[in-house]
């Protein structure tokens, strides 16, 4: 306990000396933005895959993980705001789950910091989302003999909604960038102009760090609200449920998202409006942008922050106006474009296979359930 | 809130009924749905709270034992904390048909509790959540404003408490309240009403319970033969169904659990109705029934093992209750086949078979619970005859068809104005 303690005094020590310094010295700590090897068990992630498109996982049958988690878009989804379950709508951008495994916290509000195991979870349960009884989840997995056999090849046993929890996270991990030119040293001279302007002008590393590009904190850069969560009920709807359930008080009468304010519940109010930062990788394939969508294109971006971000009483004192020129912001689109890796579509990220089906247990008086 | 109807009382339905007696309920005839209060819901309302003109308090007497004798349906009971209100009925109506307090919008009430087809689903076991099918048949709707229990192992004690456990369960309507609540807050006419109606500032998810129970309360059917004879229109019943009630009450023996008004004892038995044989043919079924006997709690062992729904045993785990449902009333039936609580018997004749045999069916199968099964029941030795005139007592049972028109939902509005999003600072 106490060796923790002095540990985490010298880290204080340490961020407090960087930011006296600048952002150079920022970047001198963060030489490194390569992703670790991840140790994946392949029986245990081809299950995770299955189980991540079937759409059986969501209460009325009707989507699965890859509903809003699409592979042809970076394991996000193209709409500014996720479609959500059925009778529903979602109020935040999909985000890319390639990576997702490198991450400690998990949402754009960051409200749950434990494990892959509890996002899935609430994924699959909550009512917006996929809206499933787990207990009834477990029994239609247990009526398809493809995942009888899956599940003791994993080890697992039989079919349970506990080993479906832990499989998903398994097949997460196997979703990581492959061949990204900052991965792979072919980072073009443009590229490379940008990464220093990224570094040290425009001071994106100051949040964007390590090597998802995340410092893992939540930070207001003044991002429109995007009002299409109060135009649209069935939003709102979903919007309204979730503050609810999260506690945010006044709920009915809010017009702005909280965002991360779920995880302190400052009473000042001044944690309103933050989100967690998010990976810059993948970004190709994943606009629009923002934990709202409400930014289409890398040069947008990019000049949003140019300008200093957007509007917000809560914004973080860290954005201010960054005089780039025409081409620097084009340099810094170039160097945003080389952190994406290959598209993660064949079938050894998708199950592709029709193979979903239940099947009749046939000697079911005599048969064990 | 919670909310707990602890005795039913008839002095608030005495207080407000009027002299109407026997109005007629919403017949095809009768249904006139408007948007003004009144209508079809104050008609409903008159003739469910109608006081009976006379409701003789009789017995009959079978091997020693007496039971309360039918009886004409006297006026709905209602539950001291939801008195019955024109408007409440209204709303409760809308919200019956209004698949919004689901989990996807699409399993209202309604969606198996088919008006026009006796108010239930016409198959063994109920249509259930997309994705799912239920494991137990849809009892009608008619009527239950009388039970003290609802569900076929009486685990609801109100029609408040079964409307949410119906709205919410996995394989029914799968919905959750914090959603179901919000939806019901963004529709403006839905506000303005459960304002009118409850007092609420913005619906409370327990009020719409509220209101679809009081909605149910006026489905109700009090001018059937049967009632029509038992207040002494003796020409109500004709000759072959006056030998089927003799048989009723005497040989056939049913009067021993389908007594009083509502034909109910509401107690339970096994009477040895055989598990449902979609069970071993529709892996749909496989799961459901599997899913019941885990989330209802089951150990290990009766887990793997089960293969007949155990009935009201899951309200107190005792040996004895397995295979145990609650009497339905016999009021309705004609328009709800299948019959049973998994629906295993087509017909009233297959039922009466049923009965005749001692709780056997047509293919030797029974109970899989063969320790709770009733002693009550045995073959019962009955002609031909004997069974059609029992069949055609049964028939009494039931007056015209009940018939409504699906009301207009209310729609989904955005909750501010364009101009209170623009001017909201950040």
């Amino acid at each position: 306990m106490s060796t923790r303690h002095t540990g985490t005094r010298l880290l204080l020590l340490a961020t407090a000396v960087s930011l006296a310094l600048g952002a150079s010295l920022v970047s001198a700590a963060d030489n490194s933005r390569q992703l670790p090897p991840i140790k994946v068990n392949a029986a245990k992630a081809e299950l995770g895959k299955r189980l991540f498109f079937d759409v059986r996982l969501s209460g009325d049958a009707a989507i699965s993980c890859a509903s809003c988690h699409q592979p042809e878009n970076g394991f996000g989804h193209p709409d500014a705001l996720a479609p959500g379950y059925p009778g529903n709508k979602h109020f935040r951008n999909s985000p890319t789950l390639i990576n997702t495994s490198y991450k400690k916290q998990w949402f754009h509000d960051g409200r749950l910091a434990t494990n892959l195991n509890d996002v899935t979870r609430e994924m699959i349960t909550e009512d917006y989302l996929m809206n499933m009884d787990m207990r009834l989840m477990q029994e239609r997995l247990k009526q398809d003999p493809i995942y009888v056999k899956m599940f003791k090849n994993a080890g697992y046993g039989e079919p349970s909604n506990g080993s479906a929890r832990k499989a998903i996270p398994e097949y997460l991990k196997t979703l990581t960038s492959r061949n990204a030119p900052i991965d792979n040293g072919k980072l073009s001279e443009t590229a490379q102009r940008g990464q220093s302007l990224f570094d040290g002008k425009a001071g994106c590393n100051q949040c964007h760090t390590g090597p998802l590009f995340s410092d893992g904190n939540a930070h207001n850069t003044g991002v429109a609200e995007n009002l299409d969560i109060f135009r649209d009920p069935l939003r709102h709807q979903a919007f309204i449920a979730f503050n609810m359930f999260m506690g945010n008080e006044n709920y009915m009468a809010l017009k702005r998202d909280v965002g991360a304010h779920v995880q302190g519940h400052k009473a000042d109010g001044s944690d309103k409006g933050t989100f967690m930062t998010p990976t810059l990788r993948e970004l190709n394939s994943t606009a629009p942008y923002m934990h709202n969508g409400m930014i289409n294109t890398l040069p947008e971006v990019v000049a949003f922050y140019n300008d200093g971000g957007g509007e917000d009483s809560n914004k973080s004192n860290r954005l201010k106006p960054l005089n780039l020129s025409a081409s620097e912001q084009s340099d810094l689109v170039t160097f945003l474009q080389a952190l994406s890796g290959e598209p993660l579509t064949s079938d050894a990220h998708v199950w592709n296979k029709k193979d979903y089906s239940y099947q009749l247990i046939k000697n079911w008086r005599e048969a064990s359930n | 809130m919670i909310m707990k109807i602890s005795k039913h009382t008839n002095l608030l339905a005495a207080a407000m009924a009027t002299a109407t007696l026997l109005a007629p309920l919403s017949t095809q005839a009768a249904v006139a749905s408007g948007t003004t209060v009144g209508s079809e819901a104050e008609r409903g309302l008159k003739a469910a709270l109608a006081p009976l003109k006379a409701s003789p308090a009789t017995q009959v007497t079978l091997n020693g034992q007496t039971y309360p004798a039918l009886a004409p349906l006297g006026p709905v009971p209602v539950p001291p904390d939801n008195p019955m209100t024109a408007e409440k009925v209204e709303l409760g109506k809308i919200l019956f048909f209004d698949g919004r307090l689901g989990g996807d919008g699409s399993t209202a009430c309604s969606a198996c509790h088919v008006p026009d087809l006796g108010w239930d689903w016409p198959d063994n076991v109920s249509l259930g959540y997309p994705g799912t099918i239920h494991w137990r048949n849809s009892p009608t709707i008619i009527n239950t404003g009388y039970y003290d229990k609802l569900f076929w192992a009486g685990s609801a004690k109100s029609l408040e408490a079964e409307a949410r456990s119906a709205a919410k369960g996995a394989v029914a309507g799968n919905g959750e309240d914090d959603i179901m609540e919000a939806r019901l807050a963004l529709i403006p006419e839905y506000r303005q009403r459960f304002n009118a109606v409850f007092g609420d500032d913005w619906p409370k998810i327990n009020n719409a319970w509220m209101a679809i129970a009081a909605y149910e309360r006026t489905l109700i059917q009090r001018d059937t033969p049967l009632d029509q004879f038992l207040q002494g229109d003796k020409s109500a019943l004709n000759e072959s169904q006056l030998r089927g009630k003799a048989l009723f009450d005497g040989k056939a023996g049913c009067i021993q659990c389908h007594n009083g008004p509502l034909a109910s004892d509401q107690q339970y038995y096994n009477v040895g109705v055989p598990p449902l044989k979609r069970w071993e043919e529709d892996p749909m079924a496989q799961i459901t029934f599997r899913y019941e006997l885990y989330a209802k709690g089951s150990d290990e062992t009766m887990y793997r093992s089960t293969k007949a729904d155990p009935g009201v045993y899951f309200r107190g785990k005792m040996k004895a209750m397995k295979g145990k449902f609650r009497t339905p009333s016999l009021r309705y039936t004609k328009y709800t086949p299948p019959y049973m609580h998994n629906g295993a018997l087509a017909t009233l004749a297959d039922v009466v078979d049923f009965y005749d045999r001692g709780g056997i069916a047509s293919d030797g199968r029974s109970t899989d619970f063969a320790h709770s099964k009733s002693p009550l029941i045995k073959p019962l030795g009955l002609s031909n005859t004997e069974k059609s005139d029992l069949l055609a007592f049964l028939d009494a049972f039931t007056g015209e068809k009940i018939l409504t028109e699906r009301p207009a939902m209310p729609a989904y509005a955005p909750l501010f104005t364009e101009q209170e999003l623009l001017e909201a600072r950040k």
